[in-house]
């Protein structure tokens, strides 16, 4: 092989031909790549009508982009006016994407389309979207629900006196045939008498009678033993009897008391009836932020503790496009500053946003955000700013103030429940800090200028004049602990006045239901303990008789005794007498 | 797909050497399995300054580049299973020339190894099977009803007359 003269002209000619190529096609190929790509994840037509490539600065634009919304083909999902990304060369030259500033202009959700767009493949069931009039729909419980979820414990405590009683009267049952019967009684006596009376005729029947006394005396003891048990078990019956009952009287205390806090809530107390209201959804709302955390976790650090498990296999890792380099010079993308000017109910949002990427620990910084809207039609101002940054943790802050939110109608509960808000304005602030999968939220909602309707039970109707009398309605709102599971709490100074109005009914049933507790309780109370009763009067004279029966038993075998020593000693006296006599 | 049998048919048959048959099939190899870059230019830079034959090279390159449209994906992972050595992670890190290269990026790396070690094997063995051929099969080729018609075709009165 030799060197080819021609050979530096035929690479010089190569790479022109190779860029004229990729800045002639660069941008139709990159706008068909993405059209495909985006059309095989959201399956509805995507459009964009020109991408091209800027060399000096090195940038991407973008102009028109419209996403179809695959639920609603003639609107669009999402789509811009243009977008520019300038991207920096030497990053580039060596594989990083490092985005000097990224600006979208005229970013529209659920814009209409000019022709209805094709869809590919029907939406699946739609994730759900945080939507504030959504988040309102409350459904409103009965009386019954609400005696439900305050978790009354006299229901519990009356089952178990019932199962106890039962049991009981089922114990006694079995001691009432070991007990000894009257006729057993008579006839111990019986015997005793019949030995006793009969005549001793010498030592030998001294003896055998004695020890049939002795026997007798045995079978006495033990059956004075049997009562004294039966009395004992009787007496521990008698205790946890009423035990459980003194338990279920403090549980209906401790229950009715617990209704009427609800009803009558100060500071501090009891869970509000707000609580009870809004909780759970507020909960299910907040737990949907785990899905922030479960996009995070695949960058967040191993645990330590997780590497001391050697033993387990390895996880399978799929591999990245760069290699975890030591000192990686730059993160795999990093868009340093982004402006997004987002058309939104009539008005126009800006969001600005730092330093977005994964790798937060290469830049020493987190990602910022801040969002400012103002003068829309339906909201007066809603500012947003916060930080995420995933280092050791991934940590997230929230701050918003919203302002003058006007609300749509909507109706809350269903039925006999309902109750139907015409128009409203809600402004909250508050902040929210999510540590990896913990979360501490704080928010003060507060719906003023409400107007309240209902055509439900006159509970209801009370509540609407009550609700529509108030200038503003308050609610504060604190979530700690797993975003899976949160804890929330909410507490309004509205509570007792929603309280009063809602738990009317439920107030008046909780009453009824004591009532009838009580009553039933009582008629229970009575056949369990006055059953009780005459097995005391009973075992009482029983162990009685038991005793009589021993302790005749007793005089008896010594009056014989002696008896019998006179019997012996008079013989004795007789012989010796008799000796003398003869001699 | 006839052209391209006549490409290599004529190459084979004419009189360039085999070790520059041999080489271009080789660096064809070498610039197909790795992603399109640095050292994809620095390859075809080496192609162009050294009489190494432009058509083999070209027709390997663009078939090899459509195998790895199949074996892109497994190279890949098993570059990433493999490449997590500290030692060599550091020498990337450290070396902006090998990142420039990239020579970091996984697929980049395990394509670049695969090539460098296929390289002169291939490199030597299709020398070897060059000349068997034109030793062994080239007469018989010569009279097949193919290689009639690709000499009497106009395509082929081309390329005589462009070489």
């Amino acid at each position: 092989m030799i060197i080819r003269k021609s050979g530096w002209l035929v690479f010089i000619v190569f790479f022109a031909a190779l860029l004229a190529l990729v800045y002639l096609l660069a941008g139709p190929a990159i706008r068909l790549g993405m059209v495909y790509s985006l059309e095989k994840t959201v399956g509805a037509e995507v459009n964009i009508s020109k991408v091209s490539l800027e060399l000096a600065p090195l940038a991407l634009r973008i102009n028109d982009l419209q996403i179809t919304d695959a639920a609603k083909p003639t609107h669009n999902s999402l789509s811009f006016g243009h977008a520019r990304a300038s991207l920096e060369l030497w990053p580039a030259l060596l594989g990083y994407y490092v985005i000097e500033e990224l600006t979208v202009d005229g970013l529209q959700y659920g814009a209409q389309r000019s022709s209805e767009g094709k869809v590919y493949r029907q939406p699946g069931v739609e994730g759900e979207k945080v939507d504030i009039a959504k988040l309102l729909q409350v459904d409103l419980p009965d009386a019954d629900e609400l005696v439900a979820r305050a978790n009354l414990q006299t229901p519990a405590k009356a089952d178990a006196l019932k199962q106890l009683a039962a049991t009981e009267q089922q114990q006694l049952k079995g001691l009432q045939d070991q007990l000894p019967t009257k006729e057993t009684l008579a006839q111990y006596q019986a015997d005793i008498k019949a030995l006793t009376d009969s005549k001793i005729t010498n030592a030998a029947d001294l003896a055998a009678k004695a020890e049939q006394l002795q026997q007798l005396k045995d079978k006495l003891n033990a059956e004075k033993a049997k009562v004294a048990q039966v009395k004992q078990q009787l007496s521990q019956s008698k205790d946890s009897l009423q035990q459980a009952v003194a338990e279920l009287k403090a549980a209906s205390a401790a229950d009715y008391t617990k209704v009427q806090q609800l009803a009558n809530l100060t500071d501090g107390g009891l869970a509000g009836i707000s609580q009870i209201l809004l909780g759970d959804v507020w909960g299910a709302r907040i737990a949907q932020l785990q899905s922030l955390y479960l996009l995070a976790k695949p960058y967040l650090p191993e645990k330590t503790a997780a590497t001391e498990d050697k033993t387990t296999e390895p996880e399978v890792v799929l591999p990245n496009r760069i290699l975890p380099l030591p000192g990686q010079p730059y993160p795999d993308f990093w868009v340093k500053t982004a402006r997004v000017n987002w058309l939104i109910g009539g008005g126009e949002a800006t969001i600005a946003l730092q330093d977005v990427t994964a790798q937060h620990a290469l830049i020493n910084s987190a990602t910022t955000f801040s969002l400012d809207v103002e003068q829309l039609p339906q909201l007066a101002a809603f500012k947003l700013n916060g930080d995420f940054a995933i280092m050791q943790q991934m940590v997230t802050n929230l701050n918003w103030q919203l302002e003058g939110l006007n609300l749509q109608p909507l109706t809350l509960g269903k039925g006999d429940t309902a109750l139907d808000l015409a128009a409203g304005l809600i402004s909250s602030t508050g902040k929210l800090n999510l540590t990896d999968d913990q979360i501490a939220q704080q928010a003060s909602v507060v719906l003023a200028a409400a107007n309240f309707n209902s055509s439900g039970n006159k509970y209801l109707q009370q509540l609407a004049a009550l609700l529509n009398q108030q200038q503003q309605i308050p609610l504060n709102i604190a979530t700690s602990g797993l975003i899976s599971e949160p804890d929330v709490s909410i507490r309004s100074s509205l509570d007792k006045l929603l309280g009063d109005a809602l738990l009317g009914e439920a107030k008046q049933k909780v009453a009824a239901y004591q009532s009838e507790l009580q009553a039933k309780l009582n008629s229970q109370l009575q056949t369990a303990l006055a059953g009780q009763q005459d097995w005391a009067a009973l075992l009482t004279q029983q162990d009685g008789a038991a005793a009589d029966a021993s302790g005749s038993i007793e005089e008896m075998l010594n009056a014989k005794l002696a008896d019998v020593k006179d019997q012996a000693k008079d013989k004795l006296k007789d012989k010796l007498l008799n000796k003398l006599g003869g001699g | 797909m006839l052209t391209l049998v006549a490409k290599i048919l004529k190459v084979l048959n004419s009189e360039a050497s085999p070790w520059q048959i041999g080489w271009a099939i080789a660096l064809g190899l070498f610039a197909g399995v790795l992603p399109f870059g640095l050292l994809t230019l620095l390859i075809i830079l080496i192609v162009c300054l050294l009489t190494i034959n432009l058509s083999t090279f070209i027709v390997v390159w663009g078939l090899t580049s459509g195998l790895m449209l199949l074996l892109a994906d497994p190279l890949e992972r098993l570059t990433w299973q493999y490449a997590q050595h500290d030692n060599l992670l550091a020498l990337l890190a450290n070396t902006e020339t090998l990142q420039l290269l990239h020579l970091h990026h996984t697929l980049t790396l395990g394509a670049f190894v695969l090539g460098a070690v296929l390289l002169l094997p291939v490199a030597w063995l299709s020398k070897a099977l060059v000349l068997q051929y034109r030793v062994r099969i080239m007469a018989s080729v010569q009279k097949w009803k193919i290689m009639q018609m690709l000499k009497a075709s106009k395509l082929f009165a081309l390329y005589e007359k462009l070489n």
